[in-house]
């Protein structure tokens, strides 16, 4: 076998690849590619260019935003770990709660670099009530034990909104506040790739919890994307940008069968 | 000339060092370079690179993940029926032909 062959993915037995891609193992080998030398997302040498008040504002506003959805990642995250029905979703559940915390802690030093000094006060006041009432809603399906219901919430309507909307800021942010969000959306792919290959081989093997799924859907997608198509009104992203917003969600719950 | 040069142009087109066909297997070979895709463990990342829209046209070893968008590379000319493994976002995909002949990616579960 040549070294090519030796370390092909696409020869893994399913099992193997699950239990490779879910492992910390490979979660230290990617973030290793993109997070080292970084501080806090960033080159610690960038320095940023002068913003006017406007657009400061503007950009507090949007990260007191994804601070509220980073914080209903983590702690729904951390609350799955327990429910993972099997040991390499319960490790890689765990390598989610350590992203999003990461997460967290970047765009909390970067509302502190724009000059918010009490950043839990600021968010508290920011907080848009939709995004705040999915999180409560998150929270309930964690604890009611529900892992299907809630790994749809989170890692489905939750982590692919952001992923859409982080990808089309970055393209429009300014450079640090790109490099940030540079790191997150390789992470975010790992959350919402997770959310549907689990569901979807959960959903093959018992088609009947789709009717779950779609109730959860229609009373929760709605909170998520309108939260962030305000969000990317407001940071000019152009229109031919935000309709990716919508499609690539829409995308994701048409391959789990859960449209109606 | 490797994959990673012909990332935007059609393999087929591309000099004898970029694929080469062995005896016993009629897919041609692909000797896969890193890109500067760094979102998987340094052994997997000649695998996949990042797409570069419209304009950029894939290899014959090479579809698109229609979850996360990155490209998936194959050592291998693809074909109908090829499975393959997306670990950027941990999906499992088949390859399909269009009407057109052009090869795409489905997710399967």
């Amino acid at each position: 076998m040549s070294s090519d062959e030796d370390f092909d993915p696409h020869v893994l037995a399913e099992e193997e690849f699950i239990e490779e891609v879910q492992s910390f193992e490979f979660w230290f080998g990617a973030v290793e590619g993109y997070l080292s030398g970084k501080s806090y997302g960033h080159d610690p040498e960038a320095v940023d260019l002068p913003m006017d008040e406007v657009e400061r504002d503007r950009l507090i506003t949007t990260l007191c935003h994804y601070c509220v959805g980073e914080t209903a990642a983590l702690e729904g995250a951390s609350g799955l770990v327990s429910l993972a029905p099997n040991h390499p979703a319960k490790i890689f559940m765990a390598t989610q709660v350590v992203d999003e915390a990461r997460h967290l802690e970047v765009f909390l030093r970067r509302l502190n670099d724009l000059g918010v000094e009490d950043t839990a006060t600021e968010i508290q006041r920011q907080a848009n009530p939709a995004l705040v009432e999915f999180k409560d809603a998150l929270l309930k399906l964690v604890a009611s034990g529900d892992w299907d219901a809630a790994v749809f919430a989170q890692n489905v309507i939750l982590e692919t909104m952001e992923f859409t909307v982080f990808r089309a800021h970055a393209r429009t942010a300014d450079a640090v506040t790109a490099e940030i969000l540079e790191g997150v959306i390789s992470d975010e792919r790992r959350h919402f790739g997770f959310g549907e290959n689990d569901l979807g081989r959960r959903l093959a093997h018992d088609p009947a919890a789709r009717a779950r799924l779609r109730d959860v859907r229609q009373n929760l997608d709605g909170l998520v994307l309108g939260v962030f198509e305000g969000a990317l009104a407001d940071l000019e992203v152009p229109a031919s940008d935000r309709h990716v917003l919508g499609r690539d969600y829409l995308e994701t719950v048409e391959r789990l069968g859960l449209t109606r | 000339m490797t994959t990673s040069d012909a990332s935007t142009s059609d393999a087929s087109t591309s000099d004898a060092s970029t694929s080469e066909t062995s005896p016993d297997d009629t897919h041609s070979r692909y000797e896969l370079d890193e890109t500067g895709f760094n979102e998987v463990p340094k052994k997997w990342r000649k695998f996949y690179r990042h797409w570069g829209g419209p304009t950029d046209k894939l290899a014959r070893n090479e579809v698109i993940c229609p979850v996360c968008k990155i490209v998936i590379r194959s050592a291998r000319e693809l074909q109908p029926g090829d499975k393959l493994y997306c670990m950027p976002c941990m999906s499992r995909m088949v390859v399909k032909e269009g009407p057109d002949g052009h090869l795409f990616a489905e997710v399967i579960f």
